[in-house]
Protein backbone atom coordinates (compact mmCIF):
# COMPACT_ATOMS: atom_id res chain seq x y z
CA UNK A 1 0.00 0.00 0.00
CA UNK A 2 2.75 2.50 0.93
CA UNK A 3 4.52 0.98 -1.62
CA UNK A 4 1.74 1.73 -4.01
CA UNK A 5 1.40 5.62 -3.70
CA UNK A 6 5.35 6.48 -4.65
CA UNK A 7 4.50 4.43 -8.14
CA UNK A 8 1.25 6.63 -9.03
CA UNK A 9 2.07 10.02 -8.03
CA UNK A 10 5.42 10.81 -9.44
CA UNK A 11 3.95 9.95 -12.86
CA UNK A 12 1.67 13.20 -13.16
CA UNK A 13 4.29 15.49 -11.86
CA UNK A 14 6.86 14.62 -14.11
CA UNK A 15 4.44 14.73 -16.35
CA UNK A 16 4.06 18.33 -15.71
CA UNK A 17 7.66 19.28 -15.58
CA UNK A 18 8.58 17.59 -18.95
CA UNK A 19 5.43 19.43 -20.84
CA UNK A 20 6.51 22.63 -18.73
CA UNK A 21 10.03 22.10 -20.44
CA UNK A 22 8.63 21.12 -23.77
CA UNK A 23 6.77 24.42 -23.67
CA UNK A 24 9.52 26.77 -22.77
CA UNK A 25 11.75 25.33 -25.90
CA UNK A 26 9.36 26.00 -27.81
CA UNK A 27 8.60 29.50 -26.37
CA UNK A 28 12.06 29.90 -26.86
CA UNK A 29 12.28 29.19 -30.54
CA UNK A 30 9.12 31.43 -31.68
CA UNK A 31 11.28 33.68 -29.94
CA UNK A 32 14.45 33.16 -31.58
CA UNK A 33 12.49 32.59 -35.21
CA UNK A 34 11.10 35.66 -35.00
CA UNK A 35 14.33 37.65 -33.96
CA UNK A 36 16.41 35.08 -37.15
CA UNK A 37 17.37 38.49 -38.72
CA UNK A 38 20.91 39.60 -36.88
CA UNK A 39 19.31 39.57 -33.03
CA UNK A 40 20.63 38.50 -29.99
CA UNK A 41 20.11 34.87 -29.08
CA UNK A 42 18.91 33.57 -25.84
CA UNK A 43 22.09 31.91 -25.20
CA UNK A 44 23.26 34.87 -23.69
CA UNK A 45 21.38 34.75 -20.99
CA UNK A 46 21.99 30.91 -20.26
CA UNK A 47 24.92 31.24 -18.13
CA UNK A 48 23.00 33.64 -15.96
CA UNK A 49 26.01 35.77 -13.50
CA UNK A 50 28.82 34.68 -15.16
CA UNK A 51 27.56 35.71 -18.46
CA UNK A 52 26.72 39.68 -16.87
CA UNK A 53 30.07 40.03 -15.00
CA UNK A 54 32.95 38.22 -17.31
CA UNK A 55 32.80 38.95 -21.22
CA UNK A 56 33.88 35.96 -22.80
CA UNK A 57 37.15 37.94 -23.75
CA UNK A 58 38.00 41.06 -21.92
CA UNK A 59 39.52 44.67 -22.73
CA UNK A 60 43.12 44.32 -21.72
CA UNK A 61 43.74 44.95 -18.43
CA UNK A 62 46.97 45.55 -16.24
CA UNK A 63 48.12 42.86 -14.88
CA UNK A 64 48.61 44.29 -11.27
CA UNK A 65 45.01 44.09 -11.23
CA UNK A 66 45.67 40.56 -9.97
CA UNK A 67 46.56 41.36 -6.67
CA UNK A 68 43.48 42.25 -6.03
CA UNK A 69 41.58 39.16 -6.52
CA UNK A 70 43.92 37.98 -3.72
CA UNK A 71 44.01 38.62 0.06
CA UNK A 72 46.88 40.61 1.26
CA UNK A 73 48.14 38.39 3.50
CA UNK A 74 48.18 35.66 0.68
CA UNK A 75 51.79 35.21 0.13
CA UNK A 76 52.04 32.56 -1.67
CA UNK A 77 50.57 34.67 -4.69
CA UNK A 78 51.20 37.83 -3.97
CA UNK A 79 54.52 36.65 -4.21
CA UNK A 80 53.66 35.01 -7.62
CA UNK A 81 52.08 37.97 -8.98
CA UNK A 82 55.08 39.77 -8.47
CA UNK A 83 57.21 37.38 -10.11
CA UNK A 84 55.00 37.40 -12.98
CA UNK A 85 55.15 41.33 -13.49
CA UNK A 86 58.54 41.07 -13.95
CA UNK A 87 57.81 39.27 -17.21
CA UNK A 88 54.50 40.45 -18.14
CA UNK A 89 52.47 43.54 -18.00
CA UNK A 90 48.99 43.31 -19.29
CA UNK A 91 46.52 40.23 -18.62
CA UNK A 92 43.30 39.81 -20.98
CA UNK A 93 40.76 37.68 -19.10
CA UNK A 94 38.38 35.05 -20.48
CA UNK A 95 34.58 33.66 -18.81
CA UNK A 96 35.73 30.39 -17.09
CA UNK A 97 33.21 28.39 -18.54
CA UNK A 98 35.13 25.36 -18.98
CA UNK A 99 36.10 26.71 -23.15
CA UNK A 100 37.98 29.36 -21.60
CA UNK A 101 41.57 27.53 -22.97
CA UNK A 102 40.09 27.54 -26.57
CA UNK A 103 39.15 30.91 -26.85
CA UNK A 104 41.94 32.71 -24.69
CA UNK A 105 44.59 30.73 -27.33
CA UNK A 106 42.05 32.18 -30.37
CA UNK A 107 41.74 35.42 -29.30
CA UNK A 108 45.49 35.84 -28.23
CA UNK A 109 47.09 34.25 -31.93
CA UNK A 110 44.33 36.47 -34.20
CA UNK A 111 45.42 39.14 -32.64
CA UNK A 112 48.67 38.47 -32.99
CA UNK A 113 48.43 37.71 -36.69
CA UNK A 114 46.82 41.29 -37.22
CA UNK A 115 50.61 42.54 -36.67
CA UNK A 116 52.40 39.32 -38.51
CA UNK A 117 51.45 38.97 -42.18
CA UNK A 118 53.83 36.27 -42.67
CA UNK A 119 52.19 33.95 -40.27
CA UNK A 120 48.95 34.57 -41.03
CA UNK A 121 49.40 33.50 -44.47
CA UNK A 122 50.76 30.08 -42.89
CA UNK A 123 48.21 29.98 -40.44
CA UNK A 124 45.37 30.77 -43.08
CA UNK A 125 46.57 27.41 -45.35
CA UNK A 126 46.79 25.01 -42.36
CA UNK A 127 43.66 26.34 -41.40
CA UNK A 128 42.06 25.90 -44.74
CA UNK A 129 43.26 22.26 -45.05
CA UNK A 130 42.28 21.20 -41.82
CA UNK A 131 38.49 20.61 -42.52
CA UNK A 132 39.64 18.32 -45.15
CA UNK A 133 41.82 16.45 -42.95
CA UNK A 134 39.27 16.13 -40.63
CA UNK A 135 36.59 14.99 -43.27
CA UNK A 136 39.23 12.42 -43.95
CA UNK A 137 39.39 11.14 -40.84
CA UNK A 138 35.80 10.75 -40.69
CA UNK A 139 34.62 13.30 -39.30
CA UNK A 140 31.33 14.59 -40.90
CA UNK A 141 31.26 17.04 -43.72
CA UNK A 142 28.09 18.74 -43.26
CA UNK A 143 28.36 19.10 -39.63
CA UNK A 144 31.74 20.79 -39.06
CA UNK A 145 31.75 22.78 -42.07
CA UNK A 146 29.49 25.37 -40.40
CA UNK A 147 32.05 25.79 -37.49
CA UNK A 148 35.15 25.45 -40.27
CA UNK A 149 33.46 28.61 -42.02
CA UNK A 150 33.18 30.66 -39.01
CA UNK A 151 36.63 29.96 -38.34
CA UNK A 152 37.82 31.12 -41.49
CA UNK A 153 36.03 34.09 -41.45
CA UNK A 154 37.03 35.27 -38.75
CA UNK A 155 40.61 34.85 -39.88
CA UNK A 156 39.70 36.64 -43.01
CA UNK A 157 38.65 39.74 -41.27
CA UNK A 158 41.98 39.42 -39.83
CA UNK A 159 43.30 39.24 -42.76
CA UNK A 160 41.65 42.28 -43.80
CA UNK A 161 42.97 44.00 -40.74
CA UNK A 162 39.96 44.88 -39.01
CA UNK A 163 40.58 46.96 -35.88
CA UNK A 164 40.90 45.34 -32.90
CA UNK A 165 37.93 45.83 -30.87
CA UNK A 166 35.76 44.59 -34.22
CA UNK A 167 37.59 41.32 -33.57
CA UNK A 168 37.02 41.83 -29.65
CA UNK A 169 33.06 42.16 -30.60
CA UNK A 170 33.22 38.99 -32.07
CA UNK A 171 34.47 37.30 -29.95
CA UNK A 172 32.15 37.83 -27.65
CA UNK A 173 29.56 37.44 -29.86
CA UNK A 174 28.15 34.34 -28.29
CA UNK A 175 27.44 31.57 -31.50
CA UNK A 176 30.47 33.11 -33.45
CA UNK A 177 32.16 32.68 -30.42
CA UNK A 178 30.92 29.09 -29.50
CA UNK A 179 31.78 28.01 -32.93
CA UNK A 180 35.49 28.95 -32.80
CA UNK A 181 35.75 26.86 -30.21
CA UNK A 182 33.46 24.21 -31.45
CA UNK A 183 36.34 24.27 -34.10
CA UNK A 184 39.37 24.19 -32.22
CA UNK A 185 37.83 21.56 -30.04
CA UNK A 186 37.47 19.26 -33.13
CA UNK A 187 40.96 20.19 -34.34
CA UNK A 188 42.35 19.13 -31.12
CA UNK A 189 40.13 15.84 -31.53
CA UNK A 190 41.24 15.31 -34.63
CA UNK A 191 45.26 15.87 -33.84
CA UNK A 192 44.82 13.56 -30.74
CA UNK A 193 43.11 10.75 -32.86
CA UNK A 194 45.94 10.99 -36.03
CA UNK A 195 48.68 10.37 -32.95
CA UNK A 196 46.47 8.03 -30.89
CA UNK A 197 49.80 5.28 -30.44
CA UNK A 198 51.21 8.53 -28.82
CA UNK A 199 48.52 10.38 -26.34
CA UNK A 200 46.73 6.87 -25.63
CA UNK A 201 50.16 6.33 -23.05
CA UNK A 202 48.91 9.38 -21.44
CA UNK A 203 45.15 8.83 -20.71
CA UNK A 204 44.54 7.20 -17.17
CA UNK A 205 41.53 4.91 -16.64
CA UNK A 206 42.56 2.42 -20.12
CA UNK A 207 40.06 5.06 -21.99
CA UNK A 208 40.95 4.80 -25.56
CA UNK A 209 41.76 8.17 -27.12
CA UNK A 210 38.13 7.79 -29.27
CA UNK A 211 35.98 7.85 -25.98
CA UNK A 212 38.23 10.33 -24.37
CA UNK A 213 37.78 12.64 -27.03
CA UNK A 214 34.03 12.13 -27.16
CA UNK A 215 34.05 12.98 -23.34
CA UNK A 216 36.50 15.54 -22.68
CA UNK A 217 37.49 17.04 -26.06
CA UNK A 218 34.48 17.64 -28.29
CA UNK A 219 31.23 18.43 -25.97
CA UNK A 220 31.70 21.81 -24.83
CA UNK A 221 32.94 23.39 -21.69
CA UNK A 222 35.36 20.66 -21.32
CA UNK A 223 38.20 21.95 -19.84
CA UNK A 224 41.63 21.41 -20.66
CA UNK A 225 44.70 19.70 -19.66
CA UNK A 226 48.75 19.08 -20.75
CA UNK A 227 47.42 16.43 -23.44
CA UNK A 228 45.02 18.95 -24.93
CA UNK A 229 47.45 22.04 -25.49
CA UNK A 230 49.80 19.62 -26.70
CA UNK A 231 47.46 18.83 -29.23
CA UNK A 232 46.00 22.19 -30.48
CA UNK A 233 49.55 23.47 -30.63
CA UNK A 234 50.62 20.44 -32.95
CA UNK A 235 47.22 20.75 -35.16
CA UNK A 236 48.22 24.33 -36.14
CA UNK A 237 51.72 24.74 -35.66
CA UNK A 238 51.05 27.17 -33.19
CA UNK A 239 53.51 27.30 -30.19
CA UNK A 240 51.69 27.99 -27.06
CA UNK A 241 53.68 29.39 -23.66
CA UNK A 242 51.10 28.30 -20.23
CA UNK A 243 52.43 30.44 -16.95
CA UNK A 244 51.03 28.29 -14.20
CA UNK A 245 50.53 29.73 -11.02
CA UNK A 246 49.24 27.44 -8.06
CA UNK A 247 49.74 27.10 -4.54
CA UNK A 248 52.56 25.04 -4.94
CA UNK A 249 56.25 26.36 -3.00
CA UNK A 250 59.18 28.09 -5.04
CA UNK A 251 57.61 32.18 -5.71
CA UNK A 252 56.82 31.89 -9.26
CA UNK A 253 55.58 30.23 -11.63
CA UNK A 254 55.99 27.20 -13.60
CA UNK A 255 56.25 27.88 -17.57
CA UNK A 256 55.72 25.34 -19.71
CA UNK A 257 56.33 25.52 -23.77
CA UNK A 258 54.18 23.20 -26.00
CA UNK A 259 55.62 21.90 -28.15
CA UNK A 260 59.05 22.00 -25.70
CA UNK A 261 62.23 24.21 -26.90
CA UNK A 262 59.73 25.91 -29.74
CA UNK A 263 59.42 30.13 -29.73
CA UNK A 264 55.74 30.43 -27.72
CA UNK A 265 53.72 32.93 -29.70
CA UNK A 266 50.50 32.83 -27.94
CA UNK A 267 51.10 32.86 -23.84
CA UNK A 268 48.39 31.88 -21.23
CA UNK A 269 48.27 32.82 -17.80
CA UNK A 270 46.66 29.11 -15.62
CA UNK A 271 45.36 29.22 -12.38
CA UNK A 272 43.69 25.97 -11.04
CA UNK A 273 40.66 25.31 -13.71
CA UNK A 274 41.34 28.55 -15.87
CA UNK A 275 43.14 30.06 -18.66
CA UNK A 276 43.69 33.88 -19.29
CA UNK A 277 45.85 35.98 -22.34
CA UNK A 278 49.37 37.46 -20.72
CA UNK A 279 51.04 40.45 -22.66
CA UNK A 280 54.36 41.19 -22.50
CA UNK B 1 27.55 40.49 -37.42
CA UNK B 2 28.38 38.97 -40.60
CA UNK B 3 28.34 35.68 -41.14
CA UNK B 4 26.85 35.02 -38.17
CA UNK B 5 26.11 31.46 -37.96
CA UNK B 6 22.94 30.31 -37.34
CA UNK B 7 20.83 27.00 -36.48
CA UNK B 8 18.70 27.66 -39.65
CA UNK B 9 21.30 26.99 -42.18
CA UNK B 10 22.68 24.25 -40.28
CA UNK B 11 19.10 22.21 -39.95
CA UNK B 12 18.79 23.24 -44.28
CA UNK B 13 21.34 21.43 -44.31
CA UNK B 14 20.31 18.39 -41.93
CA UNK B 15 16.79 18.58 -44.27
CA UNK B 16 18.63 18.16 -47.03
CA UNK B 17 20.54 15.42 -45.89
CA UNK B 18 17.94 13.28 -44.97
CA UNK B 19 15.22 14.11 -47.19
CA UNK B 20 15.30 10.63 -49.13
CA UNK B 21 14.20 7.72 -46.21
CA UNK B 22 16.44 4.89 -45.83
CA UNK B 23 15.94 1.21 -44.89
CA UNK B 24 16.79 2.38 -41.18
CA UNK B 25 15.64 5.84 -40.66
CA UNK B 26 13.71 9.01 -42.33
CA UNK B 27 13.19 12.46 -40.36
CA UNK B 28 11.94 15.48 -41.92
CA UNK B 29 11.20 19.23 -40.16
CA UNK B 30 7.50 19.67 -40.27
CA UNK B 31 6.39 22.14 -43.05
CA UNK B 32 6.06 25.36 -41.10
CA UNK B 33 8.74 24.59 -38.23
CA UNK B 34 12.48 24.09 -38.99
CA UNK B 35 12.83 23.23 -35.07
CA UNK B 36 10.45 20.20 -34.67
CA UNK B 37 11.07 17.57 -36.34
CA UNK B 38 8.76 13.74 -37.47
CA UNK B 39 11.26 10.47 -37.54
CA UNK B 40 10.70 7.12 -38.35
CA UNK B 41 13.08 4.36 -37.38
CA UNK B 42 13.08 0.68 -37.50
CA UNK B 43 13.60 -1.70 -34.89
CA UNK B 44 17.29 -3.43 -34.79
CA UNK B 45 16.50 -6.56 -37.10
CA UNK B 46 17.91 -9.28 -33.86
CA UNK B 47 15.87 -7.79 -31.74
CA UNK B 48 12.33 -7.70 -30.04
CA UNK B 49 11.96 -4.79 -32.28
CA UNK B 50 12.43 -6.74 -35.15
CA UNK B 51 9.43 -5.77 -37.87
CA UNK B 52 8.80 -2.37 -35.78
CA UNK B 53 8.79 0.75 -37.13
CA UNK B 54 8.60 3.56 -34.57
CA UNK B 55 7.46 7.02 -35.17
CA UNK B 56 8.38 10.26 -33.25
CA UNK B 57 9.51 14.05 -32.58
CA UNK B 58 12.77 15.27 -32.00
CA UNK B 59 12.52 18.84 -30.95
CA UNK B 60 15.28 21.10 -32.03
CA UNK B 61 16.51 23.49 -29.20
CA UNK B 62 17.32 27.28 -30.71
CA UNK B 63 20.83 26.79 -29.39
CA UNK B 64 21.11 23.22 -31.70
CA UNK B 65 24.06 22.39 -32.93
CA UNK B 66 25.62 23.70 -29.64
CA UNK B 67 22.54 22.09 -27.35
CA UNK B 68 21.38 18.67 -27.98
CA UNK B 69 18.01 17.37 -29.50
CA UNK B 70 15.25 16.31 -27.75
CA UNK B 71 13.55 13.08 -28.52
CA UNK B 72 9.82 11.93 -27.71
CA UNK B 73 8.26 8.33 -29.37
CA UNK B 74 5.09 8.68 -30.62
CA UNK B 75 4.80 4.52 -30.98
CA UNK B 76 3.84 2.40 -28.36
CA UNK B 77 7.27 0.06 -28.31
CA UNK B 78 7.70 -1.56 -24.50
CA UNK B 79 11.45 0.44 -24.57
CA UNK B 80 10.86 4.04 -24.17
CA UNK B 81 7.20 5.27 -23.07
CA UNK B 82 5.26 7.72 -25.46
CA UNK B 83 5.20 11.37 -24.93
CA UNK B 84 8.23 11.60 -22.81
CA UNK B 85 11.52 13.04 -23.73
CA UNK B 86 13.84 9.86 -23.89
CA UNK B 87 16.20 10.12 -21.22
CA UNK B 88 19.33 8.70 -23.50
CA UNK B 89 22.63 10.53 -22.85
CA UNK B 90 22.29 11.86 -26.28
CA UNK B 91 19.29 13.59 -25.33
CA UNK B 92 18.33 17.01 -23.50
CA UNK B 93 18.57 14.76 -20.04
CA UNK B 94 22.13 14.94 -20.05
CA UNK B 95 23.62 17.47 -22.39
CA UNK B 96 26.77 17.82 -21.87
CA UNK B 97 27.80 14.93 -23.55
CA UNK B 98 26.14 15.94 -26.48
CA UNK B 99 28.41 16.85 -29.18
CA UNK B 100 28.26 19.98 -31.57
CA UNK B 101 28.99 17.72 -34.62
CA UNK B 102 26.79 15.33 -34.07
CA UNK B 103 23.61 15.42 -35.98
CA UNK B 104 19.61 14.50 -36.08
CA UNK B 105 21.03 11.85 -37.93
CA UNK B 106 23.42 10.40 -34.86
CA UNK B 107 20.11 11.09 -32.79
CA UNK B 108 18.42 8.60 -34.89
CA UNK B 109 21.03 6.18 -35.20
CA UNK B 110 21.53 6.17 -31.35
CA UNK B 111 17.93 5.32 -30.71
CA UNK B 112 18.14 2.49 -32.87
CA UNK B 113 21.11 1.16 -31.12
CA UNK B 114 19.52 1.87 -28.14
CA UNK B 115 16.44 0.02 -27.84
CA UNK B 116 17.53 -3.24 -27.30
CA UNK B 117 19.66 -2.26 -24.27
CA UNK B 118 17.93 -2.55 -20.80
CA UNK B 119 15.86 0.34 -19.38
CA UNK B 120 17.03 -0.47 -16.06
CA UNK B 121 14.49 2.06 -14.69
CA UNK B 122 16.07 5.48 -16.11
CA UNK B 123 13.48 8.12 -16.30
CA UNK B 124 11.17 7.52 -19.51
CA UNK B 125 12.50 4.22 -20.53
CA UNK B 126 10.28 0.40 -19.87
CA UNK B 127 11.04 -3.02 -19.81
CA UNK B 128 8.34 -4.73 -21.26
CA UNK B 129 8.63 -8.47 -21.96
CA UNK B 130 9.74 -9.85 -25.21
CA UNK B 131 6.51 -10.63 -25.89
CA UNK B 132 4.55 -7.73 -25.34
CA UNK B 133 7.78 -5.76 -27.68
CA UNK B 134 7.07 -8.14 -30.15
CA UNK B 135 3.05 -7.88 -29.99
CA UNK B 136 4.00 -3.69 -29.96
CA UNK B 137 6.56 -4.49 -33.02
CA UNK B 138 3.59 -6.24 -34.77
CA UNK B 139 1.06 -3.37 -34.44
CA UNK B 140 3.35 -0.45 -35.00
CA UNK B 141 2.97 -0.92 -38.65
CA UNK B 142 -0.37 0.17 -38.76
CA UNK B 143 0.91 3.52 -37.14
CA UNK B 144 -0.16 6.93 -39.30
CA UNK B 145 0.55 10.00 -37.96
CA UNK B 146 -1.89 12.36 -37.82
CA UNK B 147 0.32 15.90 -37.42
CA UNK B 148 2.77 14.76 -40.33
CA UNK B 149 0.40 11.91 -42.19
CA UNK B 150 3.38 9.70 -42.38
CA UNK B 151 1.87 6.23 -42.68
CA UNK B 152 4.38 3.59 -40.79
CA UNK B 153 3.59 1.49 -43.85
CA UNK B 154 5.59 3.43 -46.53
CA UNK B 155 7.74 5.35 -44.41
CA UNK B 156 10.74 3.60 -44.99
CA UNK B 157 12.70 1.94 -47.58
CA UNK B 158 12.12 -1.45 -47.52
CA UNK B 159 14.94 -3.65 -45.59
CA UNK B 160 17.61 -5.09 -48.08
CA UNK B 161 20.86 -6.87 -46.91
CA UNK B 162 22.58 -4.31 -48.57
CA UNK B 163 26.44 -2.85 -47.01
CA UNK B 164 24.49 0.94 -46.62
CA UNK B 165 21.74 -0.47 -44.48
CA UNK B 166 24.06 -3.05 -42.55
CA UNK B 167 26.94 -0.05 -42.21
CA UNK B 168 24.21 2.38 -40.18
CA UNK B 169 23.08 -0.83 -38.08
CA UNK B 170 26.95 -1.12 -37.17
CA UNK B 171 27.00 2.16 -36.47
CA UNK B 172 24.03 2.21 -34.63
CA UNK B 173 25.08 0.16 -32.27
CA UNK B 174 28.52 1.66 -32.11
CA UNK B 175 26.83 4.83 -30.92
CA UNK B 176 24.67 2.66 -28.27
CA UNK B 177 28.23 1.23 -27.19
CA UNK B 178 29.51 4.76 -26.96
CA UNK B 179 26.74 6.42 -25.13
CA UNK B 180 26.10 3.42 -22.37
CA UNK B 181 30.24 3.70 -21.92
CA UNK B 182 30.09 6.87 -20.72
CA UNK B 183 27.66 6.72 -18.47
CA UNK B 184 30.12 3.80 -17.14
CA UNK B 185 33.24 6.15 -16.79
CA UNK B 186 33.67 6.95 -12.92
CA UNK B 187 32.65 3.41 -11.99
CA UNK B 188 34.83 0.39 -12.52
CA UNK B 189 35.41 -0.63 -16.31
CA UNK B 190 32.96 -3.49 -16.60
CA UNK B 191 31.41 -1.59 -19.69
CA UNK B 192 30.29 -4.26 -22.46
CA UNK B 193 28.01 -6.27 -20.91
CA UNK B 194 26.02 -3.79 -18.87
CA UNK B 195 24.84 -0.84 -21.71
CA UNK B 196 22.89 1.54 -19.22
CA UNK B 197 23.86 1.33 -15.86
CA UNK B 198 24.01 5.13 -16.10
CA UNK B 199 25.20 7.23 -13.58
CA UNK B 200 23.55 10.22 -14.59
CA UNK B 201 20.16 8.36 -14.96
CA UNK B 202 20.58 6.20 -11.64
CA UNK B 203 21.10 9.49 -10.05
CA UNK B 204 17.68 11.18 -11.47
CA UNK B 205 15.62 8.43 -10.39
CA UNK B 206 17.13 8.25 -7.26
CA UNK B 207 16.38 11.70 -6.81
CA UNK B 208 13.05 11.28 -7.22
CA UNK B 209 12.52 9.60 -4.34
CA UNK B 210 13.11 11.66 -1.27
CA UNK B 211 10.60 13.81 -3.14
CA UNK B 212 7.99 10.87 -2.99
CA UNK B 213 9.07 10.49 0.11
CA UNK B 214 7.81 14.05 0.82
CA UNK B 215 4.99 13.66 -0.49
CA UNK B 216 3.72 10.99 1.16
CA UNK B 217 5.31 12.32 4.42
CA UNK B 218 2.87 15.64 4.05
CA UNK B 219 0.37 13.47 2.91
CA UNK B 220 0.05 11.35 6.38
CA UNK B 221 1.40 14.49 8.64
CA UNK B 222 -1.73 15.05 10.52
CA UNK B 223 -1.19 11.66 11.96
CA UNK B 224 1.94 11.74 12.40
CA UNK B 225 2.06 9.33 15.49
CA UNK B 226 1.02 6.77 13.84
CA UNK B 227 1.93 7.42 10.07
CA UNK B 228 5.29 5.54 12.02
CA UNK B 229 4.28 2.36 12.91
CA UNK B 230 1.92 2.41 9.77
CA UNK B 231 5.15 2.57 7.25
CA UNK B 232 6.89 -0.20 9.35
CA UNK B 233 4.07 -2.71 9.54
CA UNK B 234 3.47 -1.64 5.39
CA UNK B 235 7.23 -2.38 4.77
CA UNK B 236 7.05 -5.64 7.07
CA UNK B 237 3.81 -6.74 4.86
CA UNK B 238 5.45 -5.72 1.81
CA UNK B 239 8.03 -8.12 2.18
CA UNK B 240 5.58 -10.63 1.88
CA UNK B 241 4.15 -9.15 -1.17
CA UNK B 242 5.79 -10.15 -4.78
CA UNK B 243 8.40 -7.89 -5.91
CA UNK B 244 6.38 -5.59 -8.00
CA UNK B 245 6.09 -2.61 -5.92
CA UNK B 246 9.45 -0.62 -6.61
CA UNK B 247 8.59 -1.51 -10.62
CA UNK B 248 8.63 1.81 -12.07
CA UNK B 249 8.37 0.20 -16.20
CA UNK B 250 5.54 -2.05 -15.83
CA UNK B 251 3.88 -2.84 -18.74
CA UNK B 252 0.12 -2.52 -19.04
CA UNK B 253 -0.44 -5.73 -18.93
CA UNK B 254 1.75 -6.77 -15.97
CA UNK B 255 -0.12 -4.27 -13.83
CA UNK B 256 -3.47 -5.38 -14.95
CA UNK B 257 -2.41 -9.18 -13.46
CA UNK B 258 -1.12 -6.99 -10.92
CA UNK B 259 -4.07 -5.42 -9.78
CA UNK B 260 -6.15 -8.56 -10.63
CA UNK B 261 -4.64 -10.62 -7.96
CA UNK B 262 -5.22 -7.60 -5.70
CA UNK B 263 -8.46 -7.77 -6.21
CA UNK B 264 -8.57 -11.44 -5.72
CA UNK B 265 -6.47 -11.11 -2.53
CA UNK B 266 -9.00 -11.66 0.55
CA UNK B 267 -9.55 -7.92 1.75
CA UNK B 268 -12.24 -5.79 3.31
CA UNK B 269 -10.68 -2.70 3.47
CA UNK B 270 -12.19 -1.12 0.41
CA UNK B 271 -13.61 1.34 2.51
CA UNK B 272 -10.09 3.32 2.61
CA UNK B 273 -9.62 2.81 -0.93
CA UNK B 274 -6.02 1.25 -0.53
CA UNK B 275 -5.14 -1.57 -2.67
CA UNK B 276 -4.02 -4.33 -0.58
CA UNK B 277 -0.95 -6.09 -1.39
CA UNK B 278 -1.25 -9.87 -1.72
CA UNK B 279 -0.84 -11.60 1.76
CA UNK B 280 -0.17 -14.37 2.94
CA UNK B 281 -3.60 -14.44 6.13
CA UNK B 282 -1.80 -16.71 8.56
CA UNK B 283 1.25 -14.85 8.73
CA UNK B 284 0.11 -11.56 8.21
CA UNK B 285 -3.08 -11.45 9.62
CA UNK B 286 -2.47 -9.43 12.78
CA UNK B 287 -0.23 -7.16 11.18
CA UNK B 288 -2.92 -6.60 8.38
CA UNK B 289 -5.54 -5.78 11.50
CA UNK B 290 -3.13 -3.64 12.97
CA UNK B 291 -2.57 -2.03 9.86
CA UNK B 292 -6.18 -1.01 8.88
CA UNK B 293 -7.00 -0.19 12.68
CA UNK B 294 -4.42 2.26 12.41
CA UNK B 295 -5.72 3.92 8.93
CA UNK B 296 -8.77 4.17 10.75
CA UNK B 297 -7.75 5.68 13.55
CA UNK B 298 -5.87 8.35 11.56
CA UNK B 299 -8.72 8.63 9.84
CA UNK B 300 -10.76 9.47 12.76
CA UNK B 301 -7.76 11.69 14.39
CA UNK B 302 -7.39 13.46 10.89
CA UNK B 303 -11.01 14.60 10.99
CA UNK B 304 -11.23 15.39 14.39
CA UNK B 305 -8.56 17.63 13.55
CA UNK B 306 -9.78 19.25 10.62
CA UNK B 307 -12.89 19.50 12.02
CA UNK B 308 -11.54 21.38 15.09
CA UNK B 309 -9.45 23.59 12.92
CA UNK B 310 -12.92 24.55 11.10
CA UNK B 311 -14.69 25.56 14.43
CA UNK B 312 -11.10 27.63 15.32
CA UNK B 313 -11.35 28.92 11.98
CA UNK B 314 -15.27 29.98 12.16
CA UNK B 315 -14.45 31.76 15.19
Amino acid sequence: MAAEEPQQKPEPLGGVNCLAYDEAIMAQQDRIQQEVRNTHTPQENLLGGIAVQNPLVSERLELAVLYKEYAEDDHIYQQKIKDLLQKYSYIRKTRPDGNCFYRAFGFAHLEALLEDGQELQRFKEVSARSKEELVAQGFTEFTIEDFHNTFMELIERVERRVPLPELLAAFNEPSTSDYLVVYLRLLTSGCLQRHRRFFEQFLEGGRSIKEFCQQEVEPMCKESDHIHIIALARALHVSILVEYMDRGEGGATNPHVFPEGSQPRVCLLYRPGHYDILYK
Amino acid sequence: FEGRPHPVKRLMKEAAELKDPTDHYHAQPLEDNLFEWHFTVRGPPDSDFDGGIYHGRIVLPPEYPMKPPSIILLTANGRFEVGKKICLSISGHHPETWQPSWSIRTALLAIIGFMPTKGEGAIGSLDYTPEERRALAKKSQDFCCEMCGTSMKTALLPLTSGSVSSQADKEAKELARQISFKAEVNSSRKSDSGPSNMAGLNHSAASREPQQDGAARVFQDPTSATSETQSSSAAASQEHAPPVSTNTSMSPRQRRAQQQSQRRAPSSTDFNRVQQPRVNMNHTGSTVLIVILTFALAALIFRRICLANEYIFEL
